[in-house]
This record gives structure tokens, sequence and C-alpha cells, in this order.
């Protein structure tokens, strides 16, 4: 009994103590690679922050963020919360068929109906004489939520809604072209060299012809995705294939470094190696079919893989992330004449619209 | 400040701790008062002279009692009023308002008043000191940090239990301290934690993700219900478990205040095994003062109905706590004049009876109206035009089940009865409690701030 209350007090004893001298002492990182953020800095010390209560409420974010071995402790409770309670998902994140991912659940109206009213108001504003498409890439789950008992978006009613709204746009239906396979296992998007058939199928219904063959090319650097961080499990990293060709090649780009963006590559987010990632106006040239038809798209991260596989259709495809570009000044920075315009949006930006202005 | 915070476990526990181990036996209760002051500060710096303030009332009128004991009378009354006072300023002045406004169609502006943490629990801790003083049960408290260190004894001071002076009395001044009761604290501790962080605070996400929800279902109606009953016990257990399991390791032995209530077989045996130090707090100081159940009927169950009234309207200022407080008391008084005496005969159907009165108390209980309440209860049997179960239902039946299950199983005597009866697992203790305060710490990390539900009653 005596050891028993000795082990007892000894073991915990030493595990706060040890961690607490830690928080005391230790120095901890000031930005979280796997949460792909940067941690809480202790809060200033005045009379009004502490007796306003606000030194302590800051103070317990801070601590939170800077525990020693936060991470090993996130882990921890992700496995304990999947595998000890068999809970089905851990802050919104689970894993079904080997993919790691996040509920994009219930379908939110108020943002559906910002991102319809913004689109029709561009319409409005800018496209009198262009034809107008519209397609909505489904995430990943909906090929693997439902058919592994977890909650998702009814996507029918989805891209209904989005027709319904947007009658002056020629839907583009594309998730007959998709499955899970399609996609990243440890991240939201979608693999460049599985979507071909999509390019081909979304060049065809705007009226072009895309017949093209392509080299894969693997990045040498592991991809672990955005959910590897969040989720805080353990999981194998992805693979970066691109494609090139003749016309990738050739491609002239204003508005991001490259097509490939190698710099990119060894980033904290490789899938930014496409187009440089999050840009607010992007042109791509085919100098290879300068005659050929302009194409506008108003995009999310997902175009910036499929844009160079779209490109050997078009003479100018120009990219444009109303997230960081406001869509009254529009004008100042894409030539809207003689383009066709797409708006091609994953369900996700769709259903958490509030950053388009 | 929380105890299921990491803020408390790291950077203030092992600071008082070491302090309190390095103090003089006769300077402890002074740290442990400025320890406390830390503790209740952090939250609530300015509300902290209030606090001071009704100790010193409290210390000043229970001197007056014992050395001028023929106005003891007037002292007493006059303690009562101040003291209750201020806890009905800062708590119910804004709901007697409001209600006035409602009654007269006035609009009366709201005073807005800040309810300061714990003020019910320090309120009826130094009322307690004040009647038993005036009772002759107690001496009054010659040394003013001896009586501010019980009261702001931070182990109880924000969500109890309700720890009379009479109880601590002797251990304010003379306590022991030694490794078996610091190894019991300890575990006590970190049971409470792991009762707190890994099961109330996952089943508080099932209840807040069903009142978010926009796809109920009848059965998402009752698996809420299950699920707040088990929270809210979980968390308020746990937080009294963490108390006296704090109070074991500074030395002082702390009344229980759950004792199983979920396998109560009537109301009257429930409030026997629920927040047993409000329930006796109540029975000591008002029930048994008006005549208890030694008077007529009609007198008694005035008597119970006034009980629960207060003891509903302690818990909050709202009417959904004073309906809570009242359903009680139909429940008791019928029992009293005739169910009991059906109840006794099957415990089955004895146990069916109160689990159901139970739930549907806490889905009133945690209403945030007495019409959300009245739909909720109406929704359970089919009333709000809900379909029987659906897709989120069955998502979160599936995705906590396990927890649910645990919860329910640890509700019971069982896991007690288990691990006593084993030795194996009773040679693993420490390492079982070390692994739940990691894992516990863990959730912690990962989590956000999570407020305890008791902290504003």
């Amino acid at each position: 009994m005596k050891i028993k209350n000795l082990l007892t007090v000894l073991l915990s004893g030493l595990f706060v103590l040890s961690l607490s001298l830690w928080c005391f002492f230790g120095k901890t990182p000031d930005y979280s690679e796997s949460e792909r953020r940067v941690l809480e800095s202790f809060p200033k010390v005045t009379f009004d922050t502490i007796s306003s209560g606000e030194f302590s409420q800051d103070f317990e974010k801070y601590s939170t963020d800077r525990f020693p071995l936060r991470d090993t402790f996130r882990s921890l409770k992700a496995y304990t919360r999947l595998y000890a309670f068999s809970q089905k998902d851990n802050n919104g994140l689970f894993v079904a068929e080997g993919h790691l991912s996040k509920l994009q659940y219930p379908e939110n109206p108020v943002m559906t109906q910002h991102a319809t009213e913004l689109f029709t108001k561009i319409k409005e504003t800018y496209l009198a004489d262009n034809k107008i498409y519209l397609t909505i890439i489904p995430d990943k789950n909906m090929f693997i939520a439902r058919q592994n008992g977890y909650l998702s978006l009814d996507y029918k009613a989805f891209s209904e809604y989005f027709k319904t709204e947007m009658p002056y746009a020629e839907y583009i239906e594309i998730s007959d072209f998709l499955n899970a396979d399609d996609y990243y296992l440890t991240d939201t998007h979608w693999r460049q060299e599985k979507i071909t058939d999509v390019a081909k199928h979304l060049a065809e219904s705007m009226g072009q012809t895309l017949n093209d063959t392509y080299t894969e090319n693997t990045l040498r650097y592991p991809f672990n995705g955005v959910y590897v961080g969040q989720s805080a499990l353990k999981v194998k990293s992805d693979t970066i294939i691109y494609l090139t060709n003749d016309t990738i090649d050739s491609l002239e780009v204003e508005g991001a470094k490259a097509v490939y963006d190698m710099s990119k590559a060894q980033s904290k987010d490789p899938y930014e190696m496409f187009l440089s990632g999050t840009q607010p106006v992007v042109k791509v040239k085919n100098p290879q079919n300068a005659e050929g038809k302009r194409l506008v798209v108003f995009r999310d991260s997902f175009a910036s893989s499929i844009t160079p596989l779209l490109s050997k259709a078009y003479s100018e495809i120009t990219l444009v992330d109303l997230r960081y570009i406001n869509s009254s000044i529009l004008d100042q920075y894409v030539d809207f004449s003689n383009s066709d315009v797409l708006f091609m949006y994953s369900t996700m930006l769709l259903n958490d619209s509030l950053s388009m202005k | 400040m929380l105890f299921s915070s990491i803020p408390f476990l790291y950077y203030f526990l092992p600071c008082v701790l070491l302090l309190y181990a390095v103090t003089p036996k006769k300077l402890k209760n002074l740290t442990l008062l400025i320890s406390s002051l830390v503790f209740y500060a952090w939250g609530e710096p300015r509300l902290v002279v209030l606090m001071l303030i009704t100790v010193t009332f409290g210390y000043v009128f229970g001197m007056l009692t014992e050395f001028v004991p023929k106005a003891k009378k007037l002292w007493l009354i006059l303690a009562v009023t101040v003291e209750l006072g201020f806890l009905v300023y800062f708590k119910y002045v804004d709901f007697f308002i409001g209600n006035f406004n409602a009654v007269t169609g006035l609009s009366i502006p709201l005073l807005q008043v800040t309810l300061p943490i714990g003020i019910s629990f320090y309120t009826f801790q130094i009322l307690s000191y004040n009647i038993d003083v005036y009772r002759k049960d107690v001496p009054a408290q010659r040394n003013p940090i001896n009586l501010a260190a019980y009261i702001a004894l931070f182990p109880q001071l924000i969500a109890g239990p309700i720890v009379r002076y009479s109880d601590i009395q002797k251990e304010l001044t003379n306590r022991t301290h030694s490794l078996e009761k610091v190894s019991l604290g300890v575990r006590r501790f970190i049971l409470g934690l792991s009762k707190k962080i890994l099961i109330a605070n996952v089943l508080g996400e099932l209840c807040d993700t069903f009142k978010a929800s926009d796809d109920k279902s009848v059965a998402f109606y009752w698996l809420y219900a299950i699920a707040f009953s088990l929270h809210i016990y979980f968390d308020f257990s746990g937080y009294s478990d963490m108390a006296i399991g704090l109070g074991k390791i500074f030395g002082f032995t702390f009344m229980e205040n759950f004792n199983y209530p979920f396998i109560s077989k009537s109301a009257t045996e429930f409030w026997r095994r629920w927040h047993i130090s409000l329930g006796s707090w109540f029975r000591d100081y008002v029930y048994i003062p008006m005549g208890g159940s030694r008077v007529g009927k009609v007198r008694m169950f005035l008597n119970i109905f006034v009980v629960w009234l207060l003891t509903g309207f302690w818990h909050g200022a709202a009417w959904n706590f004073i309906v809570w407080g009242l359903y009680f008391a139909l429940l008791l008084v019928i029992e009293k004049v005739f169910l009991l005496k059906f109840l006794n005969k099957s415990k089955v159907l004895s146990h069916i009876y109160l689990i159901f009165f139970v739930l549907i108390s806490f889905v009133i209980f945690n209403a945030s109206s007495m019409s959300e309440a009245f739909s909720y209860i109406g929704s359970m049997f089919g009333a709000g035009n809900v379909p029987f179960i659906s897709v989120e239902t069955l998502y979160y039946f599936r995705s906590y089940i396990v927890v649910l299950l645990i919860a329910l199983i640890g509700s019971t005597p069982l896991p007690k009865r288990l691990v006593e009866g084993t030795k194996f697992v009773k040679v693993l203790e420490p390492v079982v409690f070390l692994i739940l305060l990691a894992v516990c710490t863990a959730y912690l990390v990962d989590g956000s701030f999570n407020p305890f539900l008791y902290f504003r009653f």
C-alpha cells in the first residue's frame, strides 16, 4: 500500500513538475508547422489587462498554444478520441478509405446565398456579352463520407441551388469524372494527374477541343497535406505528380512565378507549386494558340492545378481569386472582352464563402 | 481559474504546492489564503474585493455574536441581510427588474451587474458560519486569516462542495499531512479531472451540437436529454472530486457531494445523493428551522415547496431554474403522499420512473427559456413535427455511444467495485492515473477554453 501511494505521488508529481518546469523555463517554437499558424505570444502585462481579466484569458491561450510537446499531446488526444473512444471524428477530421478528410456539413444557406449574389453582381457589372459557365468541384467527401457513415452535404441539392440561382450560367457537371482516388489522401485538393478527363470535359463543354498527352513528373519532396497537421495523426505522405508537355512548357505566366513554381515545392504547402498558389489575378498565356479564345476563370485553389491542362484550348486564361481581390475593382485588372467566363469553385469554398468580396 | 486548465495544472498548482510545502506550519493558512486570492483574482480581479468584504462582515458578525451575545439575534439578522443582500444584488437584481418590467409594463433599465464567480457557494458558507456561531454549534473564529482561508480556500471556492465551517474547524488550526492522504488526494483529483475532461466536456460537445442542429429528431431529443444529464453529473461530480482531492492534499477532509444519484429509485433518494452539500445546507438552515416534517402535512408540503423553490433559484436567476426546483418539490410531495409505497415494490419500475423524471428535469434545467423547455419536452414525445430519427442523430449516436456507455457505467458503483475487487487493477493504479493525467493534458492542449458549468451558480 505504501509503495502504491509512493508511486502514485512520484509518477504524477514528476509528470506535472517536469512539464511545469518546461512551461516556465523551456523554449517553445513561435510557429506551429503542423497547424500552419503562428502560436500565441505572451500577453501584455499592464494594470488594465490584468484588472480587466484580458491577461488571464490571453495567458490561457498562450499556455495552451506553447505547451511542451504540443504536437505529441495533440496526437495522443486524436488517437484516444478516434480509437479508444471510437468517436467518428476529431475536431471534425476523420479517416475513411485511407483518406484524411474533414466534415463538410451542414450546408450553410447564408454562405451559398452570399456566393450566388456575388456572382450575379459580377455578371451584371462586367459580363453583359460573355458566355458564362459554372462548375462545382465536389470535395472528396462526396465519395467517402456518406459511404462510410459520415455526414456530408447533399451534393445534388447543393448544385441544384446554384443552377437555379445562376440561370445565366451553363452548368457543367464534372462529378461523373471524379472519384476518391482523384484526390490526395492527406489534402483537400485533387491530383493533377487524375483530372485530365475533367479538363477535357470542361473544355469540350465550353466548345473547345482538347486532345493532349502529358508526361508525368514526380516531385521529390513528400507532400503532407493540410489535414496531416490538423488531424495530428501519423499517416503516410502523399506524392505530387505534375504534368508537362510542349504546350505547358511554353506557357507564359503573369501574376505567378511559373506554371510549376519549384520554390513552393519545398514550402509548408507544396500544392502551392501550381501557379504559385494563392494569387489575386494570374494570367496564363499560350503562345502556341495566340489566336484562340480567351477564358476568365473565377476560382479557388483547385483551379491552379487544372489550368495548365486547359491552357492548350485557349490563347489566354485569366484566373481571378475573389478572396484576394475585391470584385468592385476587377475591370482594372481583368479584360473580359471576347472571353468566356467560368465560375469554378469547390463546394468547400461555396459553403464558406464570406471571404469572397 | 479552472482546475481543468493548463494554467492551473502546470503553473498555479505546482507553485502553490511547493510554496505550501516549504511554509512553516503557522503560516500555512496564510499561504493558502494568498494562493486562493490569486486563484480567484485570476478570473475576476476586481470582484476579489467583494469576497473579502463578505468575509469581513462574516468575521465581524461572528465576533459580535460571541462577545455581545445579548444582541446576537440582531447580529445574525444583520449578517444574513448583508450577506444575502450581496447575493441578491449581484445575482438576482436584473432578474427582478426584468420581471417587474414585464408585469408593470415599465422599462426600468437593467443594471447589467457582473455575477461574481462562486458567490452562491461562498455566501452559503459564510451564512452557515454565522448561523452556527449564533447557535453555539461552533465558537467564533478569532483569527481572521483562518476564517478568510476557510471561505476563500481555492479547492472549494468556486464550485463547492459547500464546506461547513464546523466540518473543517479543527483542520483549519490543526491538520496532518501524510503520504497516504496526498496519494488519495492525487488519485481523487485525477479521477475528477478525467470525469470532467474525458466525459463531461465530450458530452457537452454533443449537447452543443444538438442545440445547433437543424436536423433534429425525436431520438436526437432523447439522446440530448441523456447526454446532458450525464454531462452535468460528470461535470459537477468531477469538479467535486477535484475539490475533495485537492483538500486531501492540503490536509482537509471535505464532505462528499455525490453518491451515485442515478442509481436512485425515487426523487427523495435522488436528492440524498445529488449535490449533497447543498441539499443538507437547505435542510439544516431552511427546512428544519421552518418546522421540517415535524409539523402538519400541509405545512410540511409548504416547507418542501419553499425549500425547493429556493434550491431552484439558487442555481440561477431564471424561471426555468425555479420551475426545475418546483418540479422536484411536486415529485417529493407526491412521493410522500402515496408514491413511495408503490415505488418500494419494484426496483426496476422505480428506477425507470426516477430516470425518466430526472431526464425531463435536466431538459428544463438547461433550457434557455421556459418556452424552449416546453418545446424540447414536447418534441421528445413527437409533438414538434420532427421525424423519429435523422441522419445526424444516427451519426452522433454512433460517434458518442462509447463515451455514453462509459458514462452510464461510470455513474454506477460498478467500476469502484471492480477496482476494489481486482488486485491486479489495484497494483496498476499509479500507472493508470498517470495515463489518465497525460490524456487529460492532451485534451486540454488540443482543446479550447472550456468553462465549467457550475461556475456561475
